[in-house]
């Protein structure tokens, strides 16, 4: 009683660390009982606790004791399977080692106990009060589309990429995927790909033989000339709420000149999200079904070629929606406490 | 937790501050309890004083009074005294006269001094030594004066001497 009464009067400061490839994001609201009262994000230029991220946050947390931080795993030993049944868990990835949760007795997300821990010990001069699993930011972001028809999310992080397959809200298959650790194995992915190519359900749909970005980069410069397929119908699918935000998004895009090193990237998390979807066809622990939307929530500025690709090569309707990440933790976190 | 992998820190509205604040304003409160409950005991104390004081005075006063009262019953006591014993001393004296005015050749048997008289019982040998010796003193102090006689068994004479002092002639020869 007493401590519901303290909780009242104080307001409750958020702060939603971001951990990128070279840098650190922090994101940091105070809200009251009415919302958000105030909002600051600062990034960092290290992926460490430097002494500066310490001030940043004491700097808000100071104001209340009732303060809440949040970080969103990066680790590369996480993911999700569609079971929450836990005689299925070793059928999926043996999580003997790893922390689990199991979200609305449909599917599980997990992540490695020594990374939870090296969390926890890397931020323990601020402490850490909630550990996100970039799967239910994904699900959390997408709560208006997974209880629709089948369709594909990735969350688009500066460094790492998260797919996950979603029907009626149901996941049916998720990867964490990064880039760089992926990228080194893609020459293996391609070589692979190309040598079950007859094997390969999207072989019908989708033709690679002109995709080979390493051995020919002029190739890769054609993809900036190709039309933009999105019909004014294919939009229609999308909530009429979303729209606008949407086509605001890639009009901003489209005067944005991509760089060499961004293209690179696109493209990588375009094989990335062509591989992920292979082994969802593939893999006979998955109930594969076709695949024909694709939903990406950005939160690192993917350029428009990555929606060009995955239109072109793999016939997707493609979906981009801006997300702030920090934002979303705050969401996320907010959920928890209520 | 639902999605969290950890559950968060217990949070508490005391912090290291708030304990620190209200530390002070425990000690400050006790502190002004402390001085209220002792100015409560002072005053507890003062009032049972004062009250023990004023029986104390009532008392000294009520003992004052019974004490005037002694000194006057004996200022009294000590003037009747004196007066009795002046009394005594006139009485004394006169008695040592009326014995002094007895001759040797007469005995008293018994004197009874009376308010206003002297009744004196005795032995004469004659009633010629009585008159001259002893009657003739006493008339001069008496105003009235009655003597009677009747024989002893060895041939003197017992008497009885009645006498008076009246107060109107004394009066007036005060005067």
């Amino acid at each position: 009683m007493l401590t519901k009464l303290f909780e009242a009067l104080y307001n409750k400061v958020f702060v939603n660390i971001v951990v990128k490839r070279s840098s650190t994001d922090v994101y940091i609201e105070l809200c009251s009982k009415n919302g958000v009262i105030e909002s600051e994000q600062n990034s960092f230029d290290t992926q460490f606790l430097s002494g500066e991220i310490i001030d940043f946050v004491d700097s808000f947390t100071k104001e209340s004791p009732y303060y809440y931080i949040s970080i969103l795993d990066i680790s590369s030993e996480q993911g999700a399977f569609p079971t929450c049944s836990k005689s299925r868990f070793s059928y999926f990835y043996d999580v003997s080692a790893s922390e689990h949760k199991c979200v609305n007795d449909a599917w599980t997300f997990y992540t490695s106990k020594t990374d939870i821990y090296e969390i926890e010990k890397r931020y323990q001069k601020i402490g850490v009060d909630f550990i996100f699993s970039p799967f239910t930011l994904l699900s959390n972001f997408f709560q208006d589309k997974i209880t629709a028809s089948i369709a594909m999310y990735v969350l688009m992080q500066d460094g790492f990429v998260s797919l996950a397959v979603f029907e009626s809200g149901t996941l049916l298959y998720a990867e964490h995927l990064d880039i760089e650790i992926s990228g080194e194995s893609e020459d293996v992915l391609l070589s692979h790909d190309e040598s079950h190519e007859e094997e390969d359900p999207l072989e019908d749909g989708i033709d690679l033989e002109d995709i080979d970005v390493i051995d020919d980069m002029e190739d890769l410069d054609d993809f900036g000339d190709i039309e933009d397929l999105d019909s004014l119908e294919e939009i229609d699918e999308f909530s009429e709420h979303k729209d606008i935000e949407e086509e605001l998004y890639e009009a901003e895009e489209q005067i944005v000149n991509s760089d060499d090193n961004d293209f690179n990237e696109d493209y990588q998390r375009f094989m990335l999200i062509k591989t992920a979807l292979g082994h969802f066809y593939k893999d006979d622990k998955y109930e594969s079904q076709f695949i024909e939307n694709i939903y990406i929530a950005d939160g690192v500025g993917v350029s428009n070629d990555l929606k060009h690709y995955l239109e072109e090569e793999m016939y997707l309707n493609v979906y981009i929606r801006h997300t702030e990440l920090g934002i979303e933790l705050s969401s996320l976190a907010k959920l928890e406490l209520n | 937790m639902k999605y969290s992998y950890i559950t968060p820190r217990k949070k508490t509205a005391f912090t290291q501050e708030i304990q620190l604040l209200l530390s002070f304003f425990t000690i400050t409160i006790l502190m002004l309890l402390f001085t209220y409950a002792f100015l409560l005991y002072k005053n507890y104390t003062f009032v049972k004083d004062k009250k023990s004081t004023l029986t104390e005075l009532a008392s000294l006063e009520k003992s004052f009074d019974n004490m005037k009262a002694s000194i006057s019953f004996i200022e009294r006591q000590q003037m009747l005294s004196e007066k009795v014993y002046t009394q005594n001393s006139v009485l004394k004296d006169s008695i040592t006269n009326l014995f002094d005015l007895v001759p040797l050749r007469i005995t008293l048997s018994e004197a009874s001094l009376l308010e206003n008289g002297l009744i004196l019982y005795g032995i004469t040998p004659n009633k010629d030594v009585y008159n001259f010796m002893l009657q003739a003193p006493l008339r001069s102090i008496f105003h009235r004066t009655y003597s009677s006689f009747y024989p002893a068994q060895n041939g003197w004479l017992r008497f009885v001497s009645t006498n008076y002092i009246d107060e109107e002639e004394e009066l007036n020869s005060e005067d």
